[in-house]
């Protein structure tokens, strides 16, 4: 791995497990057994590191996010539970780079560039489930009205974003499997009461494996 | 009256409606914003000077490989439904599927051990096993192969890792089953 790949990958995991706030330049080239020299060879300040972070991340999910748009998930197999996997994916992939949400407002303070490609980001995980949202109505999965289900897509947007700081305030020790899980188990429970009889059986099946992690982890 | 007051609010929720999709189209410009934002950043030294090269040539790369990248999601949504399938309850089809394996099974062993009887090759052994099997339908030692095998069935492959898990299936599986 090329010197700067491994500053960002050590950034990238500094700033996961301590928080960015928390995480100086000197830190990241200790960690690597690097000189700060060096590291500002590569990188002029914490600043840039972040801004490229976040590329990879903006880049990432962007794919991610855009896929339920361009084509229904469930087209090919008719099976509306692709979507509830999808949400795992997503997930998955904020986990990843979940120190921006950890402590969202104070980033997006101190770096306006990364609050504009936030802002978007929002906006594509709207219509994200939006997307889903319709096709499941589309697909008589879930039956909701118009401002319903725009107050719903809303619900999951906000939970989705905000998920992680929330979870992390409440447990302090989860394993990634199980703050995932949960996080999904609650987009789910929002969308549980629009559902019919078929995908409740999904959801009860959800809630049975979150309750066996919950065991198992204490 | 009424009527008018329902048109009112239809209008009304329309409006919303359209704000609230017009918020959602925004992300269409903003993807134009966001390549504008990187072309202005070629020329000033700011912080994202250096990014713009590494970023154009991602964005490019970003357009050809839509296709791959649609192909990665749904590669992920099939691990994780993979893995969730590992997790989740037995449910009564996937022991019915079970069941039915079990029953093939003990009547191939059944038919072999007959064979094998008439040719008057050592009968002990097989007789010890049959009964193993013939244990099996009754809801104990469901061991994980055949776990395996019926969730293949059902069209979904397996990892290896699946193994290990499909220990505690088998086991919900007896307990469940003792309920049907």
């Amino acid at each position: 791995m090329k010197t700067r790949d491994r500053i960002l990958h050590t950034s990238l995991a500094l700033f996961n497990e301590e928080g960015e706030a928390d995480t100086t330049t000197i830190d990241i080239a200790n960690e690597l057994d690097i000189s700060p020299g060096n590291l500002y060879y590569h990188f002029k300040g914490k600043d840039q590191i972040i801004g490229e972070l976040f590329q990879q991340y903006e880049q990432a999910i962007r794919h991610t996010l855009s896929a339920p748009i361009e084509q229904p998930l469930s087209a090919n197999r008719g099976s509306a539970e692709d979507n509830w996997y999808y949400l795992y994916v997503v997930m998955e992939e904020m986990y990843q780079y979940r120190f921006l949400y950890h402590n969202l407002n104070n980033i997006l303070q101190r770096y306006p560039d990364i609050k504009r490609g936030f802002k978007q980001l929002l906006q594509l995980k709207r219509a994200a489930l939006f997307a889903i949202c319709q096709t499941l109505l589309h697909q008589e999965v879930i039956d909701a009205r118009d401002q319903q289900l725009l107050g719903l897509v809303d619900n999951m947007t906000l939970n989705l974003t905000f998920w992680f700081s929330y979870e992390a305030l409440l447990h302090d020790n989860r394993t990634p499997q199980v703050t995932i899980h949960q996080g999904v188990l609650q987009l789910l429970t929002m969308v549980a009461p629009y559902l019919g009889d078929d995908e409740l059986s999904f959801y009860r099946t959800c809630e049975t494996i979150y309750l066996n992690m919950v065991a198992e982890s204490d | 009256m009424s009527d008018d007051k329902s048109k009112v609010t239809d209008k009304a929720s329309e409006i919303a409606k359209n704000i609230w999709l017009a918020g959602v189209g925004a992300y269409g410009k903003a993807v134009e914003e966001a390549q504008g934002r990187l072309e202005k950043a070629m020329e000033p030294p700011k912080l994202f000077r250096d990014l713009v090269k590494a970023g154009t040539a991602l964005e490019e790369d970003a357009r050809e490989s839509t296709i791959a990248a649609r192909n990665s999601v749904e590669e992920r949504i099939n691990r994780v439904r993979e893995n969730f399938h590992n997790q989740r309850p037995a449910r009564i089809e996937d022991l019915l599927v079970l069941q039915k394996k079990v029953d093939q099974l003990s009547r191939k062993v059944d038919k072999l051990s007959k064979a094998l009887a008439e040719q008057g090759v050592g009968s002990r052994s097989h007789t010890g096993r049959r009964k193993a099997v013939k244990k099996s339908p009754g809801g104990h030692g469901v061991g994980n192969p055949s776990v395996k095998k019926s969730k293949s069935a059902a069209g979904k492959t397996k990892s290896k890792t699946a193994r290990a898990k499909s220990g505690a299936t088998a086991k919900k599986a007896t307990v469940s089953k003792r309920k049907v």
